[in-house]
């Protein structure tokens, strides 16, 4: 700790042409926020496949519950203690289920949003060299590879990987007795642990870069919203992760130190369990869905050549939710027998938390109405984000009203609910980000055709899975089994059951195109410009890649980000370090006669 | 003056940004979250004594108070001698900055000796946080708690304690001066914080 | 680096008030109020504490507003944290 830096960005200090810093220091340890970010990608990447496969494998057991004559494929690679004779026994199967969540949630779609795009975007759109603590930011990185491996590790032990749910629910959790998992469960607490300690540098760099590091002329009201999104979502993490690393320390305890914080026959509380989780688990959600608000803004505005509509209200309605974020996560606990007033209160907030969606929805909505729209592969995949977030918005609200939530809590109305926020909402807005910034990472084009045949496959099939997942929760089909048809009730949806696992075996494999699009134009994509989306952000003043230090000059930022058909500009854009043109002061207005 | 020039020239102000130094506001933005980390493991020790309160006891009949109260003074002299060290190098006095931060090490080491003496006392009444091998007074939620809570405290004043001795060696080394000692204040920051959470600690630990 | 353009902030009358405090809650908890009391005198007597070291040891009183709206941030949170876990017990 000794250099004091400065309140201001500086200059940067470019080293482009002669960067004589070795293969390791540039690539595998690099304190380089565009370093740091692109490890993130590739590894968020694998783990979103991993994740996939593990999905695959649910639908397949969905599909053929337990049927000899349909063995899971692969099955016979696997010990007899999770797929014995080609059938997936019951706690393999909650080995998947979990581990699907568990990855998902905090191996994929947290890196990709924040692990990415924080890193990536943050200095670049403020004008800034790097991130406040590039030493700091190695760190998180190179933290979350040890809490990957130890994810990874869970798959190999006796007993198999953690199968209580991503919601780690005690008891389960916590008595192997119950589960048959033990060495599996410890390690997943170990590894969210350990993650959460990288998640939160990462949070304090982000904070701080953003608050102290922007590029003269960069007021807060002049920030890109998807910096705005990622600073909301840096505090966000600051402040629930915390709780959960406490609860999971407690879960620890109990799992191997004999400790009984939520084991009920030695006086602890499983409901602790829950507050704790969820105190943090709702702020979560919003982690994982706000990012990809910002990205969607950025890229609609861009797509429709028009500013965004209603800025300072998207502002405001981000800082909103991640404001009542924070009161409402009793709505997943609505069915423990809590006293039915705290209830109620959880479930007003609830329903005010979707006034400033909607409000950002309207917005979007406003910014394309009447534009000058490019259907590019990123505004596609945008425009799907707004629409399956709504859908997945307005099942939330079904979802909590506690009344209607006895009949759909734990059901597969749930399931439909988050994925339709999580797929349709924020891996659409994924596919929409990396596209978009693909060029500024790489120096080469996506390939835009096999980008649109991937986004009309993935729309049409993500609807086809997970649309008729509404019906089968709100008819009684519960999460987390592995076989409905030992339910009388649940027998004659099999074939919707089978059906929808057709559809989701077709949606994986169409990830084969974007899986193939990515790879392919790291090495054959078109090249690209500085700035081929034609857009206003101070990234897309450097070149692509930019140098390390990003910018040769510290850029001066005399607008807002959207000045997208601006009388001001010749073109359809005006970048926001575009220094205005000169033009003569106007003549003062003739003074009226007596006055 | 133009309007173009005009916004130019307003542009080219440096961000005011929060008003202090990125190491000084990172620091704080890293103790918000242990405010939230401790919180949690806070209002679990109060729900847990809430739901079963037979199972704590009075302060003062497991736990040793007096002693317990001491070395919370002693945490307090350390916070003492940590200030004075960081106006010392504020005023550019290199002997007082390391006069005063070797007793503030010499101050934290002596806190978790004493702390670490009553654990080993309160063990050897048979005073532990597991379930399976609980015999003394209170039920196992009490040693659990217990220590859970001075435990992750003593954790962070132990790391404080390490990081205090690298800052230290540094002054020795006269690494910092009057205009540049961010690395004390920082270190002093966190410093008083471990200091504020034992004195919320100590409270509901040991007094209520 | 920001300028000590302050007198230097009176750090021993702050340890005396400390020291005091102190003993003042040890004392407290060893008189006997009745429970409801102890605990709130107690906490009362924390909080100021916790205050005085904020404040003065880590100088807050004399740093831009703006870095109090942030350090006081998570303490709401902390509340309603705290509140929502207890609220199961009514």
């Amino acid at each position: 700790m000794s250099t004091v830096a400065t309140a201001t960005a500086g200059e940067a200090q470019v080293h482009a042409g002669h960067d004589d810093r070795s293969f390791i220091r540039k690539y595998i340890f690099s304190t380089d926020h565009k370093v740091i970010g692109i490890q993130f990608l590739f590894m968020s990447l694998f783990f979103l496949v991993l994740g996939g496969l593990l999905a695959m494998g649910m639908r397949w057991q969905l599909a053929f519950p337990s049927d000899p004559a349909h063995p899971l494929p692969g099955g016979s690679l696997l010990p007899e203690t999770m797929v014995n004779a080609g059938i997936v026994l019951p706690e393999f199967y909650n080995s998947m289920v979990t581990m699907h969540g568990t990855i998902m949630i905090f191996f994929a779609i947290m890196p990709l949003l924040v692990g990415v795009y924080a890193n990536y975007l943050i200095p670049l759109q403020i004008g800034a060299p790097d991130m406040a603590f590039p030493r700091l930011n190695m760190a998180s990185f190179w933290l979350a590879v040890p809490a990957a491996i130890l994810i990874l590790a869970g798959f190999f032990v006796e007993g198999g990987h953690a199968g209580a749910g991503w919601t780690s629910y005690p008891p389960l959790s916590v008595e192997s007795g119950y589960s048959g998992v033990y060495n599996g469960q410890v390690l997943w607490t170990l590894s969210i642990i350990i993650l959460g300690f990288s998640s939160l540098m990462g949070a304090v760099n982000y904070i701080t870069t953003v608050v102290n590091m922007r590029a003269p002329g960069m007021t807060w009201f002049r920030l890109p919203l998807a910096t705005w999104a990622l600073f909301i979502t840096a505090i966000l993490i600051l402040l629930a992760v915390p709780v959960l690393t406490g609860a999971l320390i407690l879960l620890l305890f109990d799992q191997v130190l004999g400790t009984a914080f939520y084991k009920p026959d030695a006086g602890g509380q499983p409901l602790l369990w829950q507050h704790l989780f969820w105190f943090f688990g709702h702020p979560e959600v919003y982690i994982l869905i706000l990012p990809a608000m910002g990205f969607v803004s950025e890229i609609i505005a861009n797509g429709s050549r028009k500013p965004v509509f209603g800025y300072k209200a998207m502002v405001i309605a981000m800082i909103s939710i991640s404001f009542l974020g924070w009161i409402v996560w009793g709505h997943h606990m609505f069915q423990s027998g809590m006293n039915p007033l705290l209830g109620a209160s959880f479930m007003a907030s609830t329903m005010v938390i979707a006034v400033p969606s909607a409000i950002k929805t309207f917005n979007w909505l406003g910014t394309m109405w009447r534009g000058d729209i490019h259907f590019h592969t990123p505004m596609l995949n945008a425009m799907a984000f707004v629409g399956m977030f709504v859908i997945g918005g307005l099942s939330g609200v079904f979802l909590a009203s506690t009344p209607v939530d006895v009949q759909l809590h734990d059901t597969y109305f749930v399931v439909a609910h988050i994925h339709y926020v999580l797929f349709g909402g924020s891996l659409f807005a994924i596919f929409a980000a990396i596209t978009f910034w693909f060029p500024k990472m790489f120096g080469r084009m996506m390939n835009e055709t096999l980008g649109k045949v991937h986004f009309a496959l993935t729309f049409v099939f993500f609807n086809l899975v997970f649309f008729p997942m509404h019906r089968l929760g709100s008819n009684g089909m519960m999460r987390r089994i592995s076989d409905p048809t030992q339910y009388e009730h649940l027998q004659a949806f099999q074939p919707t059951n089978r059906m929808i696992s057709m559809w989701a075996f077709a949606l994986f494999a169409a990830q084969l195109i974007f899986a193939f699009n990515f790879f392919w134009s790291l090495f054959r994509g078109k090249k690209a410009g500085p700035n081929p989306w034609r857009a206003n952000t101070l990234e897309w003043s450097t070149p692509s890649p930019p140098p390390h230090g990003n910018f040769a000059t510290t850029p001066v930022v005399y607008r807002g980000p959207y000045e997208y058909s601006s009388p001001e500009s010749d073109e359809d854009y005006l970048p926001q370090d575009r220094p205005p043109a000169e033009r003569p002061t106007p003549a003062p207005e003739p003074v009226p006669a007596g006055g | 003056m133009s309007q173009a020039a005009t916004l130019a020239l307003e542009s080219r102000q440096p961000m005011p940004g929060i008003g202090v130094y990125n190491q000084k506001f990172g620091m704080w933005v890293f103790l918000l979250s242990e405010v939230m980390f401790f919180t949690g493991l806070i209002g679990s020790y109060i729900i847990l004594r809430f739901a079963h309160p037979d199972a704590f006891t009075e302060p003062g009949r497991v736990l040793n108070v007096p002693l317990t109260a001491a070395n919370t003074f002693i945490l307090i002299v350390s916070s003492v001698t940590m200030v004075k060290a960081f106006a010392s190098i504020e005023l550019g006095d290199q002997r007082g900055l390391r006069r005063w931060l070797l007793a503030t090490v010499l101050l934290g080491a002596v806190f978790l000796s004493i702390q670490g003496v009553e654990y080993v006392k309160l063990a050897e009444h048979g005073f532990v946080p597991m379930v399976a091998s609980y015999a003394a007074e209170g039920a196992p939620l009490y040693g659990m708690t217990f220590y859970t809570l001075t435990g992750f405290h003593g954790a962070h004043v132990t790391i404080g304690v390490l990081c205090m001795i690298f800052v230290t060696v540094k002054a020795f080394r006269g690494r910092y001066s009057q205009a540049d000692h961010g690395g004390v204040e920082v270190m002093g920051l966190y410093w008083h914080f471990v200091d504020l959470v034992w004195i919320i600690l100590f409270t509901i630990v040991y007094l209520i | 680096m920001e300028q000590a353009e302050h007198k230097q902030p009176p750090y021993m009358v702050v340890f005396g008030a400390l020291g005091l405090l102190t003993l003042i809650e040890v004392g407290v908890a060893f008189v006997g109020l009745p429970r409801i009391q102890t605990i709130v005198v107690l906490l009362v007597l924390a909080v100021w504490k916790a205050l005085l070291v904020a404040l003065y040891y880590m100088h807050l009183r004399f740093e831009p507003r703006r870095l109090w709206f942030v350090v006081a941030s998570p303490l709401p949170l902390a509340a309603i944290l705290v509140l929502g876990v207890l609220a199961e017990g009514w």
